[in-house]
């Protein structure tokens, strides 16, 4: 049975339209991540689900129960603010029932969920403390604490790790993973960090400009970007996008031309491709690597030298002026300002429309 | 001069001068004192009997005994508890609703409620008069404290302080199944225990010590608070009541306020602080 | 949320209505009433009867109301100067985290938490020729008693004193805590240029606290252009109204008179006066504050 399920969610701000009809259906105790720059709708699409914001328009399905006619406190979904949002005026042990007694559970049963949750995010010491006594860690744990209690259908994260130092980052990536064995629930977080929602989701949702551009598993958001923004925004270093010409041929598989004159023999297929219009020409870093200067597919001249111990970026220029990212060797000797020859591996590179949509090799039989 | 000596010396003759400014502010506070433990009759023949012995209690066992001064401390602390009271009620209610809450003419409500402030209560003391004599609210503790409860500064001031707190925290409370008014009350009003306290003792400081609308609202004696009290005794001090009773009175009437003065030091400093940034 | 639109719109009045309703009935509709009273011959029982602008004509003709503004022109000028500096002056010598300076700024103060009744008792036992702390010491030093509170030259400033040393406090306070808002690397910085102390006051000291001076100059000059207790209990205005301020004047035509109509036209008068100070002022400081 779905989870969540969101039908044709619509909302603007006066005549800013902010989410122009988003739909989507969740698994059963899945995780998804909304990924996409601010402004892209993703925290508004979560405070829609929260119940902190009305939508103009659409339906909001929770294990089959329609909810977005309801208050927030009786949709069946907890919520970690980015900054916690924890009570500072009240013990450890009451922000975690503050809900529950709202809820009129029983006094036992509160006691016994606040120390089951404490027992095991290792906060057992701290219940009696104010959240202003506490690290930021175990303010946070106490965040996830406040949520598992209340034993919902649905976890909202609403940027969790955005506002930590890098040590307590990696730590909390963990808490979340862990979080995620723990509770018999769905999980949305919200993030613009694309190497967290990768490593954490079942599913990324990439938003951009009011609407999804893509839902999948990380992998496939990886390897076959619906349009040039996906294409873009996941991957790091970025994709480049290199303006490219169909060249005509009998092979089922696109030729393309660069701007520099380059041909590139790709493994996307040629019929599905528009005739006669600009394309676009993805290539990930490590799908173009350094050669020596006549032995590649085109030249180039390095502009920056990125060590990065194991691999070494390298983001050079061509004759006709367009920026590539190539990677080569842990221990290259590639200098700033050498000329250098590009291999590009047109097996894995992708191609993209005019309207943006992304065409993906074949993959290897 | 370095940094250091700014924070911590003071020029000699800075020092004199502050010692000097001293003696002026505590010299009338000392004499009053002293007069008020010299008997009547003493002060009859020469004030300045007041410089040395003997002393006496009997003043104070006058007002003690007698006087009408416990009524008025009585007056006075009915409606200053109930203007503060009343003022922390509305204006945190207010300040919560105009920082919180979307409601039709929020705006243009809170600039009418700003605007208050530039009206002097001489504007509207004598119309007010005229207003509560027809209602029958003169003589009254509800006539003595309604006028007070109009603050549209504490409505500001608790605006501000309703503003600077996270809205995260409502929205965590409205996921906890708060309803509106647990929110307000559970979770945001506990938040604003120092603004209250500070905006409390403003209040009742104000409300202990204003003169003018008691003075025409209250006109039986029996009504008066502590200010028009002693102002009354003040008037015919020359027929009635001696120079050393008098005094012990002031002495009396003081010591309620001095001692909030004290306790709630910090708090008007802050509320001094908070004034002059805004 | 449950129904967009209906009455969860109007809760906001629900935590606004109380104060709203009050302010309305208190202060916005008297002050509608008070202006409509200007315009009627009224006494204290509710007699009415429409004269037009006469009350405000006669007020204007009236030599005892001319002399109870020039009255209180005269205790703003003696009070609000000194007060200003004295209390800059005490602020910037007490601006300092030691104990002393603790001690002393709550002398500063205290007079300020007492009531204006038990001031002018204190007062009025200073300054009385007969009996006072000040005539005491003008014997003992073999010298004849001053009387400051019968005498037409000095009644005014007797006033103006027993002001100062009640009113102190608070502007005291006001400027601690606009001078405590300066950070502190500046002073540094001017004492590495070797800023002599009183180019740091002048440069950097004044500046800093401009909007605190501004504040306290503003609130002062309406606070005491409504200065009324001290005059009332101290001199009772007088002899022969010398020191009667103008709301003494509009209490006395009020209730000692009756004359609510034309009392009520002194206080729309006074509200202009001080509306009209407090704009000019305001408007003083935005028109030069070229750096803020």
């Amino acid at each position: 049975m779905p989870s969540l399920e969101l039908h044709d969610i619509r909302k603007a701000y006066g005549d800013t339209l902010v989410l122009d009809g988003v739909s989507l259906t969740m698994e059963a105790c899945e995780f998804v991540a909304f990924l996409g720059p601010s402004g892209s709708g993703k925290s508004t699409l979560l405070r829609i689900i929260a119940g902190l914001e009305t939508p103009d328009g659409g339906e909001i399905l929770l294990d089959g129960r329609r909810i977005d006619q309801l208050p927030p406190g009786e949709r069946d979904v907890a919520m970690v603010f980015q900054h916690y949002a924890l009570y500072p005026h009240m013990s450890v042990r009451e922000n975690m029932s503050f809900g529950l007694r709202n809820a009129r559970v029983a006094r036992e049963e509160i006691e016994a969920r606040v120390a089951q949750a404490a027992h095991v995010l290792e906060i057992e010491e701290q219940l009696d403390k104010k959240p202003g006594q506490l690290s930021g860690g175990q303010r946070q744990r106490v965040a996830i604490g406040r949520a598992i209690v209340k034993q919902p259908k649905l976890f909202l994260l609403d940027e969790p790790l955005s506002n930590l130092d890098a040590a307590l980052r990696l730590r909390t990536r963990v808490e979340i993973a862990q979080l995620r064995q723990r509770v018999d629930a769905a999980l949305i977080m919200v993030t613009h960090d694309q190497a967290e929602a990768m490593t954490l989701a079942d599913r990324i949702v990439v938003m951009n400009d009011r609407r999804i551009q893509q839902v999948g598993p990380p992998m496939e958001i990886y390897a076959r970007p619906a349009n040039s923004f996906v294409a873009r925004f996941v991957g790091s270093p970025a994709m480049t996008l290199a303006s490219a010409v169909l060249l005509p041929g009998d092979g089922s598989f696109a030729r393309v031309r660069l701007g520099d004159g380059a041909e590139v023999e790709t493994r996307v297929v040629a019929s599905g491709l528009p005739a006669d219009a600009p394309l676009h020409l993805g290539l990930r870093p490590e799908n173009v690597t350094v050669t020596a200067p006549e032995a590649g597919t085109t030249k180039a001249k390095v502009e920056l030298v990125e060590r990065l111990g194991d691999r070494t970026l390298i983001y050079a220029r061509l004759a006709d002026g367009l920026e590539v990212t190539a990677q080569d060797e842990g221990d290259s000797r590639i200098r700033l300002g050498d000329e250098i020859g590009l291999r590009i591996d047109g097996g894995a590179a992708h191609l993209f429309g005019p309207d943006g949509a992304g065409h993906h090799a074949e993959p290897a039989a | 001069m370095s940094a250091g000596a700014r924070r911590t010396g003071l020029s000699t003759p800075a020092l004199i001068g502050v010692i000097f400014g001293a003696m002026i502010m505590v010299a009338p506070l000392i004499w009053t004192l002293l007069l008020s433990f010299k008997s009547n009759a003493d002060l009859m023949r020469d004030s300045a009997t007041a410089f040395s012995g003997p002393y006496t209690l009997e003043n104070y066992g006058a007002i003690l005994q007698g006087s009408q001064v416990f009524r008025w401390l009585l007056n006075s602390a009915i409606v200053s508890l109930g203007t503060t009271a009343g003022v922390l009620i509305l204006c945190s209610l207010a300040g919560y609703g105009f920082a919180r809450l979307e409601f039709p003419f929020r705006r243009t409500l809170f600039v009418f409620v700003l605007l208050g402030l530039a009206i002097p209560e001489q504007a509207v003391i004598l119309p007010r008069h005229q207003l509560f004599a027809e209602l029958h609210l003169h003589n009254s503790y509800p006539g003595l404290i309604l006028p007070g409860l109009v603050a549209p500064f504490g409505v500001f001031f608790m605006t501000q302080y309703f503003r600077a707190i996270p809205r995260e925290l409502d929205e965590a409370a409205m996921l906890d199944g708060a309803s509106r008014f647990k929110q307000f009350w559970k979770v945001l009003l506990p938040l604003t225990i120092p603004a209250q306290a500070t905006l409390g003792v403003f209040t009742f400081l104000g409300s202990w010590n204003d003169y003018w609308w008691p003075l025409i609202s209250a006109t039986r004696s029996d009504r008066f608070t502590l200010t028009v009290g002693l102002a009354s005794s003040q008037m015919n001090y020359a027929q009635t009541s001696g120079l050393g009773f008098l005094m012990a009175q002031a002495v009396f009437a003081s010591i309620p306020i001095l001692i909030v003065y004290i306790i709630f030091q910090k708090q008007i400093v802050r509320a001094m602080a908070g004034a002059a940034v805004r | 949320m449950r129904t967009p639109g209906s009455w969860r719109r109007f809760e906001g009045y629900a935590f606004v209505g109380p104060f709203l309703l009050l302010y309305i009935f208190i202060l916005v509709y008297p002050l509608i009433l008070g202006i409509g009273i200007s315009f009627h011959r009224a006494d204290l029982f509710g007699a009415r009867q429409w004269v037009g602008t006469e009350n405000y004509a006669r007020l204007l003709a009236d030599p005892v109301f001319h002399q109870s503004v020039g009255n209180s022109l005269k205790l703003v000028l003696l009070i609000v100067p000194p007060l200003t500096i004295i209390a800059l002056a005490l602020a910037l010598a007490l601006n300092r985290p030691t104990k002393t300076a603790a001690v002393f700024r709550g002398i500063f103060f205290s007079s300020s938490v007492l009531s204006v009744t038990i001031v002018t008792l204190i007062w009025r036992f200073v300054l009385t020729p007969d009996a006072g702390l000040v005539a005491k010491a003008m014997q003992a030093l073999g010298r004849d008693p001053i009387p400051f509170l019968s005498d037409p030259n000095l009644t005014i400033p007797a006033l103006a004193i027993t002001t100062i040393w009640w009113c102190i406090g608070l502007p005291m306070m006001l400027f601690l805590a606009g001078l405590q808002q300066i950070p502190g690397d500046i002073y540094e910085a001017a004492s590495l240029d070797k800023a002599s102390r009183w180019t740091t006051f002048r440069r950097i000291t004044l500046p800093s606290i401009r909007r605190t001076l501004i504040l306290v100059v503003m609130l002062q000059t309406a606070a005491q252009l409504q200065l009324f207790g001290q005059a009332q209990l101290l001199t009772a205005g007088g002899p022969s109204g010398t020191s009667r301020p103008i709301v003494l004047y509009i209490y006395e035509v009020a209730f000692g008179r009756w004359e609510l109509g034309y009392a009520a036209a002194a206080a729309e008068l006074l509200f202009l006066i001080v509306l009209a100070v407090t704009l000019i002022q305001y408007w003083a400081v935005t028109r030069r504050e070229p750096e803020r």
